[in-house]
């Protein structure tokens, strides 16, 4: 697939203000920011500052208290996580979710549900166009398994995974789905430098061949340096840097944030 | 997928020929209670297996199936070939009621609600005297006509035939439904609701489609039982039949399609032959039930599905079959 071949929309996703607040604990407040088409965005932040809140917020797992959330322009805010992933946004999580007792090959064949959907009916008299769409199908999560390196491990269950390797069938099975955005929650968490690595080349050929724009959640700033067109930093709920990679290397309140502002509080 | 297929097409082609052979017309009674526990046991593990949640509830679409049955067959008169589809339809729309009311509860949540839906419609059809004849129950529901002369025997095959083509149905829906795009939905609903939900499943579509599928195919085996037996009473809503359906699709293998059918046969027979066990019985039946959960959770079929992969996985080591499964599926 080259990306002349890309079906995909070429939408913006707009993040305005968005906020949440637990009782009265904000955990995520005021958070504006934009994934354009063709970008890879990175959101990063000490523990707690509230990244997962946020793609929670996104993907409608959360509803938000506040603020908006616009595809291409269109109002999505609080939409159901299956509508958004009809609309095109498609997650993975960051405590490693799969379906366990399934083989990779399956869980990505799985994941290709929308595309393989079909009227009711069909279900119990499934005709040649059926038969046609599960063979591609099946070739696209063949294609999919291969691409994310997982072609050796095609049957096997995905109880059987290292931890490695089942962080790349989570993005494999989120790849199945055909995002537009593809939304990253630490995927490389548990990978060892080399693994990262490779993991952040595979990253940057998605898009384009397979995805439009890809928000990334993660703590290995190599990995986020390496493939991040443009970062938002949050600390504490709010945003507090956004830029280039080495803006935000260069950035003095971002270290400090990571690295503790000491005596200037 | 063609392992299982092959299993249920040889088991259907040996029942298909099972009348031929057999002329005892207690054997043949046997037989047309193992098609139809089998059709229950399908039914349910639609849900148990394939949807993970465990409804004790199940009894609620028999009951409903065969008292439609027996209803419109006593007092409207409509034939046999009419009141079974009919039964599966209402069944299948009591299905569509519960299911909205209990689908959106999981685990021990679902499970209480389910077996209180069957119960509630019991206590109905133990007190509606006018509509159900309350705890007499509505004895002598018809036969079609040509039965009446015709030999013992002969009345048996022709049970034998419809539960065989009951079965058959049931399967086939089964099958069509496990394997296409809406089974995977419903098993990746199973193992995990947040998955689902992100690529693009809304899961009360699949629980509820399992569930109802389920509802029909019991409300048919419901409506035959009318027929069959000619009486239907309040204690079709009873829990025995409850935990003979659960003992079924826990030793056959919850998930597969032919475990059970392998449930149905071995529980129909150990039954019959324990009869002479009486009350104890049923302390058989819950030490058999312990022993599988604890030593084959996956029932028989699920134990025999990991000694045939455990074997075919050993195969590979010994040739270069390893890549064999790759290059097969993928495209140019």
């Amino acid at each position: 697939m080259s990306s002349a071949t890309l079906s995909l929309p070429q939408r913006t996703l707009e993040i305005r203000g968005l906020g949440k607040s637990f009782g009265g604990i904000h955990a995520v407040k005021d958070i504006s920011f934009d994934v354009k088409t063709g970008e890879i965005v990175g959101l990063i932040g000490p523990n707690g500052a509230g990244k997962t809140t946020c793609f929670n917020l996104i993907t409608g797992f959360y509803s938000p208290s506040t603020g908006q959330v616009r595809l291409g322009g269109e109002d999505v805010t609080g939409k159901k996580p299956f509508e958004m992933a009809r609309m095109g946004i498609v997650r993975s999580f960051q405590k490693t979710n799969i379906l366990k007792s399934l083989t990779v090959f399956e869980n990505v064949l799985t994941g290709h549900y929308l595309e393989a959907h079909q009227p009711l009916w069909r279900t119990f008299f499934p005709g040649r166009a059926v038969r046609e769409a599960e063979h591609s199908v099946r070739e696209s999560a063949t294609r999919i398994v291969h691409t994310m390196g997982l072609g050796h491990r095609i049957d096997t269950p995905a109880s059987a995974l290292s931890c490695g390797e089942l962080r790349l069938l989570e993005v494999a099975l989120a790849l199945a789905a055909k995002p537009e955005i593809l939304m990253l929650d630490e995927p490389a968490a548990g990978l060892n430098s080399q693994e990262a690595r490779t993991f952040g080349d595979i990253l940057k050929t998605l898009r384009g061949t397979l995805v439009r724009s890809i928000l990334i959640v993660e703590h290995n700033m190599s990995l986020v340096m390496g493939v991040c067109d443009r970062i938002v930093v949050m600390h504490f709920g709010q945003k507090l840097a956004e830029g280039s990679p080495a803006d935000i290397q260069g950035n003095k309140q971002v270290i400090d944030a990571y690295l503790g502002g000491g005596n200037q509080a | 997928m063609t392992f299982e297929r092959r299993i249920l097409l040889a088991l259907m082609a040996l029942a298909a020929v099972l009348p031929l052979f057999v002329r005892d017309q207690y054997v043949l009674h046997i037989a047309i209670m193992v098609l139809f526990f089998a059709v229950l046991a399908s039914s349910l593990n639609l849900v148990v297996g394939y949807v993970g949640e465990f409804s004790l509830g199940h009894t609620a679409f028999l009951g409903t199936g065969a008292y439609t049955a027996a209803i419109l067959a006593t007092q409207h008169g409509w034939p046999l070939w009419a009141t079974i589809p009919m039964a599966g339809l209402l069944a299948a729309l009591v299905g569509v009621v519960i299911g909205a009311l209990t689908l959106r509860l999981q685990g021990p949540f679902f499970v209480i609600v389910t077996l209180s839906f069957a119960e509630v419609l019991r206590l109905i059809a133990d007190n509606w005297i006018g509509l159900t004849n309350g705890p007499m129950g509505i004895a002598g529901v018809p036969q079609p006509e040509w039965l009446a002369q015709a030999s013992n025997l002969a009345a048996k095959q022709f049970y034998y035939g419809i539960a065989w083509v009951l079965l058959a149905l049931t399967l086939y829906l089964s099958y069509r439904f496990v394997y296409s795009n809406a089974g995977r939905a419903a098993v990746a609903v199973r193992e995990n609701r947040y998955v689902a939900q992100s690529i693009g499943i809304r899961p009360l579509n699949y629980t509820m489609l399992a569930l109802v599928l389920g509802a029909l195919l019991s409300g048919m085996a419901g409506g035959f039982y009318a027929h069959y037996i000619s009486f239907v009473g309040p204690e079709v809503f009873r829990f025995a039949f409850m935990v003979s359906m659960i003992i079924m699709v826990l030793i056959g293998g919850k998930g597969t399609l032919v475990g059970p059918l392998i449930g149905a046969l071995l529980v129909t027979f150990l039954e019959e032959y324990l009869r002479e066990a009486k009350e104890l019985r049923l302390s058989i039946f819950g030490l058999a039930v312990i022993a599988i959960v604890l030593f084959l959770p996956r029932g028989l079929m699920g134990f025999i599905t990991q000694r045939r992969e455990a074997r075919g996985e050993a195969l590979p080591a010994t040739g270069n079959a390893s890549a064999a499964p790759t290059t097969q599926r993928s495209p140019a």
